[in-house]
């Protein structure tokens, strides 16, 4: 089932997972989350992963992440397999290559718009300054000028979203992983969210992957891949 | 609410069962050292009223002097007297002794006792009139016939040999002395050997001074000490509805120095003079306590952070806030029994080793005999108990009703400060200033009206003050070092930095409970080294002679000892030897209190001595007018106790009658709690009948070989007598390893306040993790390695620590000028020149910032492990 990826010669798909298996102990017995799944997503295009609860959506966002490894099979992001590298190398391929958004936001409730984008950069030890200027060149773009020194608490559901997506792009992601970005938001927010996530992916030359449960968010993707216990069971390109 | 009990609390305390461990043992820590140092004090207190009431059975009145006993003729009078139904007349005198025979005599090195290990109590009684006192256990019995042929035996081998002593059983068991062997004793530093004729099967004697006391025919006692016709008490039977009538009347009929009293009161007079004493002990053990508050505090809003969703599902479920205060609260209340239960035991432990330290110190300040048995005494436990479970439940509190107020949809709202309300910063530091105000007042007033408890208050309000502040020192401490900790820490510098601020209501509490830590070791510090400079300069300054000269066993048995009359004319003779000072010291009754009378050489003082007196008066000039004029001197703390001033008038009760003295002058002096009263010794021997000499001091001729001087004295007192002869310079230093003794405990005390703030910082801190849990799982989504993680809750800690000992510092600095200026006044009427070095400062400051680091480790370690995960919200 898994789609012949469209490869540019000599440059590696932005994500990979071949043969991956992922299984979690619960109790005496072992729930298998993802069941030898394989697919590749060439750069720059804008895969939806939809599913049911317990489909292994998320556990795919999570490898992609290095936030956890597989069972078995290899996961490559950008060109580098993540499954045999140490704590720190995950975390500085994360930093470097991926950009994550999050269903509950999850901003730093203790740093303004324009630090909270500029972390990425701040941990990977940029210049402030430069970090800075680049965060504040997000925030315009995402339409949050005017909310530069707020804190995350006085924003809006929609505009903390928009805060996070600025922040999965700063650092120039190759990959960005979005974990139900939707799912907390009214349908009004929701649709400019996707669309700005679709929007920015393709101007900052990003790879979007989106994991979600809505249709109307799917269908703004340009492929979207259904998964069920933790296979693939539908692959389909189209949409916006 | 028994079900919610044991479904929320009881199991989430035993699954988070490191945490609660450690808050448990932060609350026993604190509650055994106050159960420790009170059961100390209760012990030897208890000792002491055990001994007595031992030595005075149904005695319902004693007759005694408070210095050098009296003539016997008095018993004499009293045994005819017929409103009396029994007199029994009494020899007590305090003396080392040792099992066996003398041995070699000669020196003993300052401080040193050699075999002479056992102080004991020798009491010279009349076993013909003893029946009706019901006391000394088998040597006679309440219907006044002798029991058994052994008893018998061994009463009359009292009687009729000389020098024999009967020994307790307690005694002669732990010694290995039976009957017929010997006991040697130190009378005024020379060896006297006793037969043991008896060793008392009874229990009456075994528990009084641990059982190191003997027994002896009044007239071998006499003998043996030196006291020919003279009695030190007589013990009365009279009726006890008569009692208070007849103690009146023959108050009356007594000579001057000889009081009538009921036994009873010798332990008041006791406790009187080591009350203030024992409140400080006891002020001091309340830190650890302190402390631990915050521990509780910080432990259960730890609980109400951790299972604040929980708390929204329970009130989403129908819980009222009374039953979701009432939950923490109970935690609460389960930290404190288990805390202070354990503490109990701990205590009673520590107990054991507290005791030797405040035995010793009192035997040092307060010449009372020190017990070596922990008396279990219900009240302490009962206040121990309840001070820990209060303790807990108030620190509970707070955290209690914040858990009640949380909105149960909190947590869903996200973005949001988990901070549930904001605190009023700058109220809480005005109110802090106030506090520090109202501190002042407490002194100001307290000074003036002599009330001994006014420095504890204020020290109390000092702390209350700094706490109140500590939120808003925290905002400040984070303005100054935010950018510093950027430019040294990078992005995790910047991050540890803010999280003061952005939750402050957390942070705060850390650096309050270093605070408290910091302040109290600073101010401690401060104090003992302030006390300890202000005591090497005086013994530097006054110390008498170049050759101190007194028996071995002198500080035992005091008044009784006496050194030989043609020794001290010989010492005047000797070669290289400019003058002799004698000194002679009688204990003296004024009030409920004791204090001492003391005969010194004053022509010797006024040619050579060196006494600071107040206002800086010279030494000399004080001297020959107190020697022209008949007046006396009396020591700081004598002025203090009794309120007395330069050109008042004393009346002291000595055997030649109550002289009214006016008092020449009033100097500094460190040795005795209690006070000294100061004359001439030739106005010493006329009022007390007495020109005997303890001990001397010797002032050699300029340029002298004092070590030769000495093999010359000590050549001179010959083979016979155990003496310490010291160098001036062995003085001092005998002097300062005392007073470091002293202190010993209260460095113990602090070290455990110590660690119970640790376990707060550590508490704290995983609390503080725990509340950011989330942001630190985004901060390791977005790319933060493990070790920058580490490193922003180690900068996060070391910046806690730094601020908490800074507060600490200024805290510290403040308490100690309570403690020097205030509390040692107060309590014990010493003034003390204050010596502040900047070196305290700075080593409490980096050993809390290593301390808060280190106590970091472990929350930094659960950071960097936990949550990144978390953050992402795992869904399969």
């Amino acid at each position: 089932m898994t789609r012949p990826a469209e490869h540019l010669p000599g440059v590696p798909p932005a994500l990979r997972f071949v043969d991956v298996r992922k299984e979690y102990a619960l109790g005496d017995g072992v729930i298998r989350a993802l069941d030898g799944l394989s697919f590749e997503v060439p750069r720059g295009e804008f895969v939806a992963i939809v599913g049911r609860s317990g489909s292994g959506k998320s556990t795919v966002l999570q490898l992609a992440a290095g936030i956890d490894v597989p069972t078995s099979g290899e996961v490559w992001v950008d060109g580098r397999e993540l499954s045999r590298l140490p704590d720190d190398e995950l975390t500085r391929s994360r930093r470097d290559r991926v950009g994550m958004v999050h269903q509950f936001f999850n901003l730093l409730a203790t740093l303004s718009v324009r630090e909270n984008v500029a972390l990425p950069l701040l941990l990977g030890g940029g210049d402030r300054r430069e970090a800075l200027r680049r965060a504040d060149a997000l925030v315009d773009q995402v339409g949050l000028a005017h909310r530069r020194e707020s804190r995350p608490h006085m924003l809006s559901g929609g505009e903390m979203q928009r805060v996070a997506i600025a922040r999965a792009l700063v650092h120039g992601p190759a990959l960005v992983l979005a974990d139900e970005p939707t799912g907390n938001l009214d349908s009004r927010s929701a649709g400019q969210i996707v669309e700005l996530l679709g929007r920015l992916g393709r101007e900052h030359g990003a790879t979007v992957v989106l994991v979600t449960h809505s249709q109307e968010a799917a269908g703004a993707a340009t492929r979207t891949i259904e998964l069920s216990d933790g296979r693939i069971v539908a692959d389909t390109t189209g949409g916006a | 609410m028994s079900a919610l009990l044991r479904w929320l609390l009881l199991r989430r305390l035993a699954r988070e069962h490191g945490r609660t461990l450690l808050t448990v043992l932060g609350v026993a820590l604190g509650v055994a050292v106050f159960v420790s140092i009170r059961l100390a004090n209760h012990s030897a207190m208890a000792s002491f009223a055990d001994t007595v009431d031992a030595v005075t059975g149904r005695a319902n009145l004693t007759v005694e002097s408070a210095s050098d006993g009296f003539a016997e003729s008095l018993y004499v009078r009293l045994a005819r007297d017929p409103r009396i139904e029994a007199a029994a007349p009494v020899v007590q005198v305090s003396a080392l002794a040792k099992p066996g025979g003398p041995g070699p005599a000669g020196p003993l090195p300052t401080g040193d006792r050699g075999a002479w290990r056992e102080s004991m109590l020798f009491l010279g009684i009349d076993p013909f009139v003893e029946a009706p006192f019901d006391r000394f256990g088998a040597l006679a019995g309440g219907d006044g016939r002798y029991r058994g042929p052994v008893a018998l035996a061994g009463a009359l081998r009292l009687l009729t040999e000389p020098r024999t002593v009967a020994v307790t059983g307690a005694f002669a068991a732990r010694t290995g002395l039976r009957v017929d062997d010997t006991l040697s004793v130190l009378v005024s530093g020379r060896p006297v050997p006793l037969v043991v004729a008896m060793v008392l099967p009874g229990q009456a004697l075994q528990q009084a001074m641990g059982g190191n006391v003997a027994l002896m025919d009044v007239a071998t006692a006499q003998e043996v000490f030196g006291r020919a016709g003279r009695l030190d008490r007589v013990d009365l039977i009279v009726p006890p509805r008569r009692r208070d009538a007849l103690r009146r009347a023959l108050a009356a009929e007594m000579p001057a120095g000889v009081t009538v009293d009921l036994p009873q009161a010798r332990t008041r007079q006791v406790e009187n003079m080591v009350a203030a004493f024992a409140l400080n002990l006891t002020a001091l053990s309340f830190i650890a306590l302190l402390v631990s508050l915050f521990l509780v505090f910080n432990a259960v809003a730890m609980s109400v952070l951790r299972w604040r969703r929980e708390i929204g599902v329970l009130r989403s479920l129908g819980a009222t806030r009374g039953q979701v205060a009432r939950l923490f609260l109970l935690e609460g209340l389960l930290l404190g029994v288990a805390g202070s239960a354990l503490g109990l035991g701990l205590g009673t432990l520590l107990a054991r080793a507290t005791l030797g330290a405040v035995g010793r110190t009192l035997t040092d300040l307060y010449l009372v005999q020190h017990a070596n048995r922990v008396v279990l005494d219900p009240a302490t436990y009962a206040i121990g108990f309840g001070l820990g479970v209060a303790t807990a439940l108030v620190s509970a509190l707070a955290p209690a009703l914040e858990a009640a107020h949380t909105p149960p949809g909190l947590t869903m709202r996200q973005g949001m400060l988990l901070e549930a309300r904001r605190l009023p910063v700058g109220r809480w530091a005005l109110a802090g200033l106030g506090t520090l105000g109202l501190a002042g007042l407490v002194v100001a007033w307290t000074m003036r009206e002599h009330l001994a408890w006014g420095g504890f208050l204020a020290a109390f309000l000092v702390v209350a003050a700094f706490t109140l502040a500590s939120p808003a020192f925290t905002l400040a401490g984070e303005t100054l070092v935010r950018r510093p900790a950027e430019a040294l820490g990078g992005i995790e510098g910047a991050l540890g930095a803010r999280a003061l601020r952005d939750f402050v209501a957390r942070t705060s509490v850390v650096v309050a409970s270093l605070m408290l830590a910091v302040g109290m070791t600073v101010a401690l510090t401060i104090m003992v080294r302030s006390f300890r400079s202000t005591v090497d300069t005086w013994i530097t300054q006054t110390i008498r002679g170049d050759l101190y000269v007194e028996p071995a066993g002198h500080r035992t048995s005091l008044a009784a000892t006496a050194l030989p009359d043609s020794l001290v004319r010989a010492a005047r003779r000797l070669p290289g030897v400019r003058a002799v000072d004698t000194y002679r010291a009688t204990p003296i009754r004024l009030g409920n209190r004791q204090a001492f009378a003391v005969g010194i050489d004053f022509a010797v003082q006024e040619r050579f001595g060196h006494l600071e007196f107040l206002h800086g008066v010279p030494s000399r000039d004080v001297f020959a007018r107190a020697l022209a004029r008949n007046e006396v001197l009396v020591t700081e703390s004598f002025a203090h106790n009794f309120r007395v001033r330069t050109g008042d008038t004393l009346r002291l009760p000595a055997p030649a009658g109550n002289e009214a003295l006016r008092i020449a002058g009033v100097f500094y002096d460190y040795s005795a709690e209690g006070g000294a009263v100061l004359m001439d010794r030739h106005l010493f021997a006329r009022l007390w009948h007495d020109d005997r000499t303890e001990s001397l001091a010797l002032y050699c001729e300029p340029g002298a070989d004092v070590a030769r001087v000495r093999r010359e004295f000590v050549a001179l007192a010959g083979p016979d007598l155990v003496l310490h002869v010291t160098p001036n310079q062995d003085l001092r230093r005998r002097v300062l390893s005392v007073f470091d003794q002293t202190f010993r405990i209260t460095f113990a005390l602090q070290f455990i306040a110590v660690l119970v703030a640790v376990l707060g910082v550590v508490t704290t801190l995983t609390a503080l993790i725990l509340q950011r849990g989330r942001d630190i799982g985004v901060l390791r989504a977005v790319g933060a390695l493990r070790r920058q993680v580490w490193r922003i809750v180690l900068i996060e800690s070391a910046i806690l620590g730094l601020l908490g000992s800074l507060l600490g510092c200024a805290a510290g600095w403040v308490l100690a000028l309570i403690l020097v200026h205030v509390i040692n006044r107060q309590s014990f009427g010493w003034t003390l020149r204050m010596t502040v070095d900047p070196l305290v400062f700075a080593q409490a400051v980096a050993l809390m910032v290593v301390t808060a680091i280190v106590a970091g480790l472990g929350p930094a370690r659960y950071a960097s492990d936990r949550v990144a995960a978390e953050a992402l919200r795992v869904e399969t």
